[in-house]
């Protein structure tokens, strides 16, 4: 075991499209490897806007990402995509934008710029910009193309509470031609940062990128004049949540599912009427349900002294599921239990699946909708979403 | 107060305790003040199949399965010792 501490990365993005444009020319991919415990964020800034620039920086993204997860070096990468990107007939060139940071957790950091604005760190509060060495590449083998790339590669070592922050151009360049920044916001988008840190140094990676792109899009005054993308990548201490669902199969581990509970430090979920009434017995603590207001369709929410939140088992995870599927959103004003579930969950970086095996023999009636599936299909449907599509760390006990 | 408990876990939710939960804010006048209603994560009836069907509910001790708007009502007047208009 390594007995140094790992660090945990918080990755948060967020998008705004072009005035009146429907799909978005910049792409964001992060990639979470589990195996290897890195954390890989791409932007790409597609040329123009539109969907051909949707397409460009797609291409670019995924195939930067791709050649990034399998150690690919730099320099082939970045070759296979000019090679790979079709030649714009309007400007006669191929060309999109790229930045690449792949992170370890030992906090040691790859980064790969290409005529993005410049990666700043954020540490103590204060806006670096980092100084890295430029390299050169030609597209294909023979140099005898004149076509050339010039990178920025930089290294980096992260400690705790740093930020790395990227963004595309729609960010420094937005408010182009108003009185108070006749040249866009340029570096101004640093202050902005340092005063959103001074009054909340410990703002969620989600929340910094929707602040930094929402006011990008104010100094355009509400009309973007191109593709806005921010990344944020933060490292802290974890945020941890509890997620615990179903009566373990033998009710001799009742004790023990209340012991891991009530002793968990972070915030507690509880799903299900039969694992609350477990936990009410065993925590000598009485359960509410208010029932006055029924919102979504869904079973109502109950309430027990340190619980955060506690709800109906099945058909609300269900729910969570169906939301889940639908990706990252930025629209979280959803009501319900399962969106109350869905905005702890974004809060959260690790999450503990603590999920009892046994199987509700009343639920087995043929007649009952197939939505009531087995407990663990939809845990495990769950936890490959959060992992996949939400980049959170989970764990899974089933008792 | 006269204590009348909803069953809402999953099982008696969909099979009617939704529409029970409901009638919370559509009592009748003469017994809104007189009764108390709240609801319950799980009354602990599902091991009963084959013996009684949810949805249940409780009025007071009293346990009702297949529990309906009318049987839930009748309960309550009964228990209250009114006449049920």
């Amino acid at each position: 075991m390594q007995n140094k501490e790992k660090l945990f990365i918080e990755v948060g993005s967020y998008q705004n499209n072009k005035h009146k444009n429907i799909v978005c020319g910049d792409s964001v991919l992060l990639r979470k490897c589990t195996g290897e415990n890195r954390n890989i964020a791409v932007l790409s800034d597609g040329l123009g806007s539109g969907v051909k620039a949707n397409v460009l920086s797609t291409m670019t993204a995924s195939m930067a990402m791709n050649f990034r997860v399998r150690h690919e070096p730099i320099v082939r990468t970045v070759q296979s995509i000019m090679n790979t990107l079709p030649v714009d007939s309007v400007r006669n060139i191929s060309y999109s934008t790229f930045t690449i940071v792949d992170v370890d957790s030992n906090g040691e950091a790859k980064i790969v710029e290409y005529d993005n604005p410049p990666l700043i760190l954020v540490r103590n509060g204060k806006v670096e910009e980092i100084k890295g060495s430029d390299t050169i590449i030609h597209r294909g083998d023979n140099n005898a193309n004149l076509e050339e790339r010039r990178l920025k590669l930089s290294d980096l070592k992260l400690q705790k509470e740093d930020r790395i922050i990227f963004f595309s151009d729609g960010v420094t360049q937005s408010g182009i031609g108003n009185m108070d920044m006749p040249f866009g916001w340029g570096e101004a988008v640093y202050d902005f940062i340092e005063d959103v840190l001074k009054q909340n140094p410990h703002i969620s990676a989600r929340e910094l990128s929707m602040k930094i792109v929402k006011q990008a899009e104010l100094n355009d005054i509400l009309r973007p004049k191109d593709d806005t993308s921010c990344v944020v990548m933060y490292v802290r201490k974890p945020r941890k949540l509890l997620i615990c669902t179903g009566p373990p199969f033998s009710e001799t581990k009742d004790k023990y599912l209340a012991e891991i509970v009530s002793s968990y430090e972070g915030k507690k979920i509880v799903c299900g009427g039969t694992t609350s009434q477990i936990l009410s017995r065993e925590l000598k603590k009485e359960i509410t349900v208010n029932i006055d207001d029924i919102v979504a369709g869904l079973p109502p929410k109950s309430e027990m002294e340190g619980i955060d939140l506690m709800t109906e088992g099945i058909i609300t995870l269900g729910a969570l599921v169906e939301i889940l599927r639908q990706g990252p959103t930025t629209d979280l004003s959803g009501q319900g239990p399962a969106w109350d579930m869905l905005r702890m969950i974004l809060d959260a970086d690790i999450i503990d699946l603590l999920v009892g095996t046994k199987i509700n023999v009343a639920h087995q009636d043929p007649s009952l909708p197939v939505e009531l599936e087995i407990r663990r299909n939809v845990v495990k449907n769950i936890a490959s979403l959060l992992e996949n599509k939400f980049m959170k760390d989970v764990k899974m006990q089933f008792i | 107060m006269l204590n009348v408990r909803i069953c809402v876990g999953t099982y008696c939710y969909i099979t009617g305790g939704e529409e029970l939960a409901k009638m919370k804010k559509n009592l009748p006048e003469d017994i809104k003040d007189k009764v108390e209603m709240i609801g319950s994560a799980c009354l602990g009836c599902h091991d009963m199949e084959g013996v009684a069907k949810p949805p249940y509910a409780k009025v007071g001790d009293v346990l009702i399965q297949e529990c309906t708007e009318e049987k839930l009502l009748d309960e309550i007047y009964r228990q209250l010792g009114m006449e049920r208009k």
